[in-house]
């Protein structure tokens, strides 16, 4: 009761960027979403490849960690690539130095990403709009080229190095299958934390602070400590994503922090539609299937990712999901109408 | 040391023609252009193709390159920038990223992605107290101060000039008056790609040319733009020489460094005077 006035106390804002809070309670799906989600990446293995799909989710979890900071918060990030190349860098330094073990690794990896986005977050969340862009794209190329020259001796800079994992037990990363299933229980868990944490009321107070943020200090809410917590579990989990792309790649180079591959992650997540995880994991699926399938046939397919990025901005601002979610509401408001008039 | 003197001032020439185009269509439209380097780029393709047909005379292909960009630069304009007025940053972020993937594509289709190479069009060079230097570099210096005093008089002595400055001030207070803003802005946003379009065929000589040449010089532009301040012009000529000379005693001591350091810079000016926009 007291939540539901909360919703509709905000959802009347006509913004048009605004995030409806309407579907924020979790009970209603439950248990099936990520039936659904599990099985919707098991239905394409077959047709494109194990190894494919591994890369496909991967990248989801990314966009997923983009779009807590992006659609959720309402701070558009042009560096995200920093803390998947951060993640990446650490645990297979990790590995290749210390020990072995795969687990540890992925530790190292997410909290060596917390640890950046917690000490630059103290100065980037200050920032908004264009700023806060700008400044994680200067950190963005200040940690590339940190990597590419001056820590050369251990980054072995432009070439990279090669990750080998020990396996113990069934943890075997050379096996594909397993690292399907790692990889995609890796997703539900990060899924089912995104979800818990945006349906929250802590959720709220985040998306509160993209539609209004003095209005939300006004309501007595330490606004900076809430950004920055999102920062940095955005980071935290985008460390995640660059330990377990070493570990799927079997090597790390510094493509993995290259200022330029952040288009990838915000068309994705301006394609399946921004501030919604559903939204994040189709925008993924339909991101990687565009650059991975497009190029074959054909050849000038930036040229058609900038025209698809106008169309969106220009006209298809929901996103794939948000489409989709407005069908459904359509079917369901046909259904319900003759039972009213009965 | 003269010599790195000398090049902090060329880049820093360069830098003050394409920031001087963003940080106005920053102040006036509140349009953060990512494709601003698209026509950088394109002035620079045009005057390979052009220096073929006037062999080699490079003043004239050069003038020319200038003047193709304008039409270009008002289709972006007419079709792209004018639709985000009031739009969220956001979006013209990701629009006119959109415009300079096209672009940037559009090159690599027409010219293909080898790099040209372009030989210095004086090839006459100064001997100063038993140094050379070379006069195209010195004359880059002196288009850039000639072009900053020149655009001085356009904004306070014209009437186009006067209003533009006005808008960066209040828009709002200018439309009430009866004037069409937009029409300005549109002149705004053309004079901008044009000197884009001229810094970079006074640059192409001396760097090297790729279709993604745009995008590097574009961080640093923005650097220059976020230190001098958003539309504040004199802000942009001075952080412009200033960034310029950052980069080139970098480059002296650590030749790496030097696009990097600018980005410090720009983080340490961030944090002690943050921009709210």
């Amino acid at each position: 009761m007291d939540k539901e006035k909360v919703y509709k106390f905000n959802s009347d804002k006509g913004n048009e960027l605004s995030v409806p809070l309407k579907n924020a309670p979790m009970k209603e799906h439950g248990v099936i979403d990520f039936l659904v989600i599990a099985a919707g990446f098991l239905l394409i293995t077959p047709i494109l490849s194990a190894h494919r799909v591994t890369d496909f989710m991967i990248f989801c979890i990314f966009v997923m960690s983009f779009d807590l900071m992006y659609g959720y918060m309402g701070r558009l990030s042009f560096g995200h690539m920093l803390f998947l190349g951060t993640g990446a860098y650490c645990s297979g330094l990790f590995i290749r130095y210390i020990s072995g073990n795969p687990l540890l690794a992925i530790l190292v990896g997410i909290f060596m990403a917390g640890l950046l986005a917690m000490l630059i977050g103290l100065v980037i969340v200050r920032t908004t709009g264009a700023c806060f862009s700008l400044i994680n794209l200067a950190f963005n190329q200040i940690g590339f080229f940190l990597v590419l020259s001056p820590l050369r001796g251990i980054t072995r800079g432009e070439d990279g190095f090669g990750v080998r994992v020990s396996s113990f037990g069934f943890f075997n990363f050379a096996n594909t299958t397993f690292k399907f299933c790692f990889v995609l229980l890796c997703l539900l868990l990060i899924f089912y934390f995104l979800k818990r944490l945006t349906t929250s009321p802590y959720g709220i107070l985040i998306r509160s602070i993209k539609e209004d943020e003095t209005r939300v200090k006004f309501l007595g809410y330490n606004t900076f400590f809430y950004k920055w917590l999102t920062f940095v579990l955005a980071g935290g989990v985008g460390g995640l994503v660059g330990t377990l792309s070493a570990l799927n790649y079997n090597f790390v180079n510094p493509n993995m922090m290259d200022v330029h591959s952040n288009v990838g992650v915000v068309f994705a997540s301006l394609i399946g539609g921004a501030g919604n995880l559903y939204g994040a994991l189709v925008g993924g699926v339909v991101y990687m299937l565009i650059s991975n399938f497009l190029p074959i046939y054909i050849h000038r397919w930036e040229m058609f990712l900038g025209f698809s990025l106008l169309i969106i901005v220009f006209k298809f601002r929901k996103g794939v999901w948000g489409n989709i979610q407005d069908i459904w509401e359509y079917i369901q408001k046909r259904k319900g109408a003759p039972r009213l008039a009965a | 040391m003269l010599y790195t003197v000398l090049y902090g001032f060329t880049i820093g020439a360069i830098l003050y023609f394409i920031s001087i185009g963003l940080s106005l269509t920053f102040g006036t439209i509140r349009v953060i252009n990512f494709a601003h380097t698209l026509t950088y780029t394109i002035a620079v393709y045009i005057l390979i193709t052009l220096m073929a047909y006037f062999h080699g005379f490079f003043p004239v292909a050069g003038a020319l390159a200038v003047l193709v960009v304008i039409p270009i630069s008002y289709v972006i304009e007419r079709f792209i920038i004018r639709r985000l007025y009031g739009e969220s940053l956001d979006y013209t972020f990701i629009a006119t990223f959109a415009v300079s993937l096209i672009g940037v594509d559009t090159i690599k289709w027409i010219w293909g992605v080898n790099p040209y190479p372009l030989s210095d069009p004086v090839g006459i060079y100064l001997a100063v107290w038993g140094l050379t230097f070379p006069l195209y570099r010195l004359l880059i210096v002196l288009i850039a101060i000639i072009l900053f005093f020149a655009l001085e008089l356009f904004f306070k002595k014209t009437i186009v000039g006067k209003i533009v400055v006005a808008a960066l001030e209040d828009k709002d207070g200018l439309r009430c008056l009866g004037i069409n803003v937009d029409k300005y802005f549109s002149i705004v946003f053309i004079l901008g790609s044009a000197l884009a379009g001229l810094g970079g065929v006074l640059y192409a000589p001396i760097s090297s040319i790729h279709p993604y040449m745009g995008l590097s010089i574009l961080l640093l532009s923005f650097a220059v733009v976020i230190v001098g301040g958003m539309g504040n012009l004199k802000g942009t000529f001075i952080s412009a020489f200033a960034l310029g000379m950052v980069m080139a005693i970098t480059a002296r001591y650590w030749s790496q460094g030097a696009e990097t350091m600018v980005f410090i810079v720009m983080a340490i000016v961030l944090i002690f005077r943050p921009i709210d926009i």
